[in-house]
């Protein structure tokens, strides 16, 4: 790639860039085998580009970067209407998410979770998609930036590729795979892998020898080895980064552990791909020196992580979980294998990680504390793992057939040169540096550039999806009064009530991917004969360009009013054709798909004439079905421009605030008579010095100054109904009922410590304190010196009343250790802790800092053996107290003398948890946190629409954390108020009032709380269920349920279904 | 620590360290902060003298920092062969061969300890190198 200063040196007499790696992008050689003469050919290609007028886009935020996180926050904005630039590096969009098999700790399928969002990013109309392509250049400020993008050429038409595969087939070079990790090899010309978007080849100019073996088999001749990588101009008002991270590879640092000497070591993310069920093995575990399944496997954590030297100083924050997460897997499916896990301390300390690493224990899954030394091969390639085990004492020697290593997350090696071209700093390990860590975590040191995922450092993808969020809010600050654009113009639609059934059938050959397996001819004529089948063609590509025109033209020249394509899944694809319907001026539910590629050519490759009858039977029965299809209207309804923040603590202020930097109004409702929350009760905030006051007073200032936030203190939310977009609440505020109008609704209602008295001896002994109590007193200035301090961490946390992890507690005693040791430096402080859990940005460096400058002692204690507080009998109330604890590490108990005791108390959610819920009819968990619609990639939603979350009512959270949420909730609630109008399904489930019988099976099984049973309008006595079509999303699970079978489901009505199956049954 | 008593308990006990602690007369010496230890055993796991210890590496560190003096009495600082192994893999990058040098040095500086060569049996005596009666002689005039 050319470097950015490529404008100024391009003055040549042909145009030719000077740099000599600029030709890395420009296959002569091809260019010379195709072209002769050889040397006009090259000077002609280069003065028609620079003839050729320069691109430039206007948009308004540019995104760097299109992994899980450059996507959420391309569509955050995109769907309030501003236009968006999303590029990336590689040719494909989707990141390192999918290239992981599963996620923790839902052990959701990591690919199907994020192609929804791949797809709906490419398929965007605010979204302009530049993959292959890296930014050059970059000038202007907030508000008003240019940005050179430099799009390499792939050489390949992305018009015309559809994706087939039929190159690589035939391409006869062979190439080590990035997307593997170097585990597998791919072709010079290849996809990254089968979902990858845009579906377009990508020649590797690199390693291409041009023989043009692919351009001979391309039918869609789509190879084109003149296309030039050119520089595109894009002007926006701000931009996000969100390039990610890359991963550690022990081959320099950490060499004891073999890995790229012996062949059955792997890294943690090249062990992922053996387990996609599209990597190079199938999914099948299979070891690298015989391909045979192993019998133990073993892994090693913190491989250049949390190391002083050889390695990188900081935690990578999602290791223990995936090193359990891949065990887990392994384990349910092969109990046979043994499997080890060497760790120094697992942190599982997310929403469900504690209850997930104790599932995995209990499948079986050995954990040994201690951190191996070295790793010996054997001869017969297995490997030799020597290490003490800490809890034992024992120094132990463990033979593994395979060794996964958890390496570290690095930050991208092209950080400092991107940085360089953004104008933005890195820190000191090469992670892009915050505005402030504490304060303003998604904000780079450059106003207008904001930081998205792993660029700031490690992080698991529900962090970083509302980071993502978090930043779209921001970024779309600075162009909040440009124009908006939502949906798209469609001519208008054709009344079709009268007109006679035509059905127009169009089957697919997907290059040869269904027609070289099945006979695409014969479903065609089959179709045929069908009746009202008004026409019926094969076609080359049904989803290419050229089709769709085709298509939209015989809809109007044919006067067809349903349509079915043959091709593929409608999950990826229906829409686009739903769009070709739209063009054409047809209800879009006018149609139905038949898979015959996923369901026919792809599963039976082997039988020709079984598939061609598979295939024409689904055609049957998607030509039975359309028929019977009726037009279908969506409900549009306005939105009232207002969002209801339950919530003044720092969380609910920040969401406050980022929706009034987009110009949208709040009603910031708390119940205490202050703004702050739970900070105000704070000293000071881990991992920094920084004064709780010193944050939160300058907040409450600026909320109340504001003049888009409706500040209500002592308030409370008594009453509500509606639903997105239109919600009536009522607030109790300072004995006066107010009713308020909103569109949307953030939750921010945070979290309490949980009552403790009667354990540890908590209330009976003065000296026995909780960490809050602890930093009242020391911000208060009445803490007497103690000469011995004992703080026990995880005080009724992780046990079984309450399994979960509170996330912070270990952060907490590790700063308030240290603000004793600054006041009291004679003091002598203990911490007892089970697992030192200090994972974010600047902590673990935090707390290594207070080991070693105040001497504080750490000890571990284990989960079944609890520390015991022994009160003075003479003194009970007042006296000194000695803390027995069970060191695990030496193996013995200590006796503690105390003066003082912290309890580092575990969190639940706030006490009117239990209120919000029936109110707004939203889930949460057993210990009052709310549940997520989707615990990776909806972190900040409800399953019902128009209602969000943010910080710790999710799950205790640090202030970094919850300040990134917050503006991730305000971004999320943003969306439908600068949508203004909104529009439901059309699929909605129907009741018919005669039948139902008010049971309310479907209401209590609704997801998305759109049905409610209300008194029937023209008989107010009987009940019945009402279908809000505003929420329902049809997915159809009250109309299975509903007893009575009052409940149809449009677009899949029982006649519709029904026709679909005799249909079938009749081929049969 | 009931393995060896080899040496003088009541001397050890006696011992006044400077600053009033162990662990920071050992800092002192070392230049090592033996507080940023996670006890994760790397260096147990790799020392190729293990095997013959009473304490462990990693527990001699452990020892310091809870400023127990019977550490004193291990045989394992004697037996450390400063190999640098430990040094050189401990991901905390503490120098654990300097602490165990630090320990001997509490000992030797106070003439604890000391080798009368002529209690040594001369058959013995004869398999020595002479290489480490050349330390030893060094160590034990400080």
């Amino acid at each position: 790639m050319p470097n950015q200063d490529y404008n100024q040196k391009i003055h040549h007499d042909l145009g030719i860039p000077l740099q000599d790696n600029y030709f890395l992008d420009e296959p002569e050689e091809i260019i010379q085998i195709k072209e002769t003469p050889v040397v006009e050919g090259i000077a002609e290609a280069h003065v028609e580009s620079v003839e050729k007028e320069k691109k430039v886009v206007y948009a308004d935020t540019l995104i760097i970067g299109a992994g899980i996180s450059g996507m959420q926050a391309a569509l955050d904005i995109a769907d309030k209407g501003y236009k968006v630039v999303i590029i990336d590096k590689t040719s494909t969009v989707g990141g390192s998410m999918v290239k992981l098999d599963k996620t923790f700790p839902t052990n959701d399928c990591s690919i199907c979770t994020a192609a929804p969002k791949m797809v709906e990013l490419a398929r965007h109309p605010n979204i302009q998609l530049i993959t292959y392509a890296e930014i050059n250049k970059l000038d202007g400020e907030k508000g008003n930036f240019t940005a050179w993008i430099w799009k390499k050429s792939k050489y390949v038409d992305p018009d015309k590729c559809t994706g087939c595969g039929d190159c690589a087939e035939v391409c006869p070079v062979e190439v080590v795979n990035p997307f593997d990790e170097k585990i597998s090899t791919r072709k010079a010309i290849y996809i990254e892998f089968p979902q990858a978007v845009p579906i377009v080849y990508t020649i590797d100019v690199e390693h291409c020898v041009g023989c043009g073996s692919c351009d001979r088999v391309c039918e869609a001749e789509a190879i084109s080895f003149l296309e030039k990588s050119e520089e595109i101009e894009v002007h926006i008002g701000s931009i996000i980064v969100a390039t990610g991270f890359e991963v550690f590879e022990p081959i320099e640092l950490r060499r004891e552990y073999g890995y790229g000497k012996y062949e059955n070591v792997l890294t943690a993310i090249q062990f992922e791909r053996l387990l996609s069920s599209f990597g190079p093995t199938d999914g099948k575990i299979l070891r690298p020196s015989d391909g045979k399944k192993p019998k133990r496997i073993g892994w090693i954590q913190c491989v250049g992580s949390r190391s002083e030297q050889l390695g990188y100083p900081y935690c990578s924050r999602v290791c223990c979980m995936y090193a359990t997460k891949e065990a887990s897997i392994v384990k349910e499916s092969n109990p046979d294998i043994d499997i080890t896990i060497y760790y120094m301390d697992i942190r599982a300390y997310g929403k469900d990680f504690q209850q997930y690493y104790e599932h995995a224990k209990k499948l079986g899954v050995k954990y040994v504390r201690g951190r191996p030394s070295s790793v010996y091969e054997n001869k017969d390639k297995s490997l030799t793992i020597r290490y003490k085990n800490t809890l034992t004492g024992e120094i132990k020697e463990d033979r593994v057939d395979l060794l996964v290593l958890s390496t570290a997350i690095i930050p991208s090696k092209s950080n400092k040169k991107l940085a360089r071209i953004l104008g933005v700093d890195v820190d000191e390990n090469g992670f892009f540096k915050q505005d402030s860590l504490l304060t303003n975590p998604v904000q780079s040191t450059r106003k207008g550039i904001y930081l998205a995922g792993c660029i700031q450092g490690p992080k698991d993808i529900p962090d970083s999806v509302s980071m993502a969020s978090g930043a779209a809010a921001k970024a779309v600050a600075h162009v909040k009064d440009r124009e908006r654009h939502v949906g798209r113009e469609f001519p208008p639609e054709r009344d079709v009530s009268e007109e006679k059934t035509r059905i127009g059938v169009f089957v697919c050959h997907c290059g040869k991917n269904i027609a070289g397996f099945l006979d695409v001819e014969k479903v065609t004529e089959e179709a045929k004969k069908l009746p009202d089948v008004e026409y019926a063609e094969h076609v080359m590509f049904a989803c290419s360009e050229d089709t769709s025109r085709k298509i939209r033209d015989t809809i109007r020249d044919k006067q067809l009013n349903r349509i079915v394509v043959a091709a593929c899944s409608p999950r990826t694809h229906g829409p686009l054709f739903q769009d070709t319907l739209l063009e054409a001026g047809l209800n879009k539910y006018l149609f139905e798909m038949a898979n015959i590629r996923n369901h026919c050519s792809w599963v039976h490759s082997d039988d020709w004439s079984k598939a061609t009858e598979k295939a024409v039977a689904l055609v049957k029965a998607a030509v039975a079905k359309v028929r019977l299809l009726e037009p279908l209207t969506e409900e549009e309804f306005s939105i009232t421009p207002a969002v209801l923040i339950i919530g003044g603590g720092v969380s609910g202020m920040k969401a406050a605030l980022a929706l009034a930097d987009m110009g949208i109004r709040s009603y910031l409702i708390e119940k205490e008579k202050q703004l702050g929350g739970r900070l105000r009760h704070l000293y000071t905030l881990f991992p920094s010095d920084v004064k709780a006051k010193d944050v939160i007073d300058p907040l409450i200032e600026e909320v109340n100054k504001n003049k888009l936030v409706d500040v209500m203190t002592e308030a409370e939310l008594v009453d509500i109904d509606g639903f997105i977009g239109n919600y009536n609440g009522t607030i109790r505020y300072r004995g006066r009922m107010r009713k308020i109008k909103f569109g949307t609704i953030i939750v921010a209602t945070g979290f309490r410590e949980i009552d403790l008295r009667g354990k540890y001896q908590y209330g009976i002994n003065t000296n026995i304190l909780s960490q809050t109590e602890l930093e009242e007193k020391i911000k208060k200035g009445i803490l007497r010196k103690p000469r011995s301090v004992v703080i026990i961490n995880c005080v009724g946390a992780m046990d079984e009343e309450r399994p979960y992890c509170c996330r912070i507690g270990c952060g907490v005693s590790i700063k308030n250790a240290k603000l004793i040791c600054e006041r009291f430096p004679d003091s002598k402080v203990y911490i007892l802790y089970r697992d030192m859990r200090v994972f974010g940005k600047e902590e673990e460096e935090y707390y290594a800092d207070v080991l070693k400058n105040y001497h504080v002692v750490v000890i571990r204690y284990p989960g079944d053996r609890k520390p015991e507080v022994i009160l003075d009998k003479n003194n009970p109330k007042h006296g000194s107290v000695n803390v027995k604890v069970y060191d695990d590490i030496l193996g013995e108990e200590l006796m503690l003398p105390a003066d003082l005791v912290v309890l580092t108390i575990n969190t639940e959610g706030e006490v009117f948890t239990e209120a919000l819920k029936n109110m707004l009819k939203i889930p949460a968990d057993s210990a009052g946190f709310f549940l997520e619609a989707h615990a990776k990639i909806r972190p900040l939603d409800f399953a019902t629409d128009g209602i969000y979350l943010c910080g710790a009512a999710h799950y205790p959270k640090n202030l970094v954390d919850s300040i990134a949420q917050a503006e991730g909730a305000a971004s999320r609630a943003a969306i439908p108020i600068m949508q203004e109008h909104m529009r439901g399904e059309g699929q909605v489930a129907e009741v018919n009032e005669d039948l139902c019988s008010g049971c309310r099976t479907c209401e209590s099984i609704c997801t998305y709380s759109a049905i409610e049973i209300k008194p029937r309008l023209d008989d107010t006595d009987r009940l019945v269920a009402t279908v809000n079509t505003a929420l329902c999303k049809g997915c159809g699970l009250c109309a299975g349920a509903c007893p009575s079978g009052a409940i149809e489901q449009k677009g899949f009505k029982t006649k519709q279904i029904e026709v679909m199956l005799e249909a079938l049954l009749q081929e049969m | 620590m009931t393995k060896n008593q080899a040496l003088n308990t009541r001397e050890i006990s006696k011992i006044v360290f400077k600053k009033g602690e162990l662990v920071k007369e050992v800092e002192e010496l070392s230049g090592e902060n033996l507080f940023g230890c996670y006890q994760c055993g790397t260096c147990s796991a790799g020392c190729p003298f293990v095997e013959d210890m009473d304490l462990l590496p990693d527990e001699v560190i452990r020892y310091v920092v809870l400023d127990r003096r019977e550490v004193l009495n291990s045989k394992t600082i004697w037996l450390c062969a400063s190999c640098y192994t430990c040094a050189e893999r401990c991901p905390r990058d503490i120098n654990i061969t300097k602490i165990m040098e630090a320990l001997r040095q509490i000992i030797l500086r106070r003439k604890i300890d000391y080798t009368d060569v002529l209690k040594i049996p001369k058959k013995e005596r004869e398999t020595i190198p002479q290489l480490a009666f050349v330390s030893l002689f060094r160590k034990n005039i400080g």
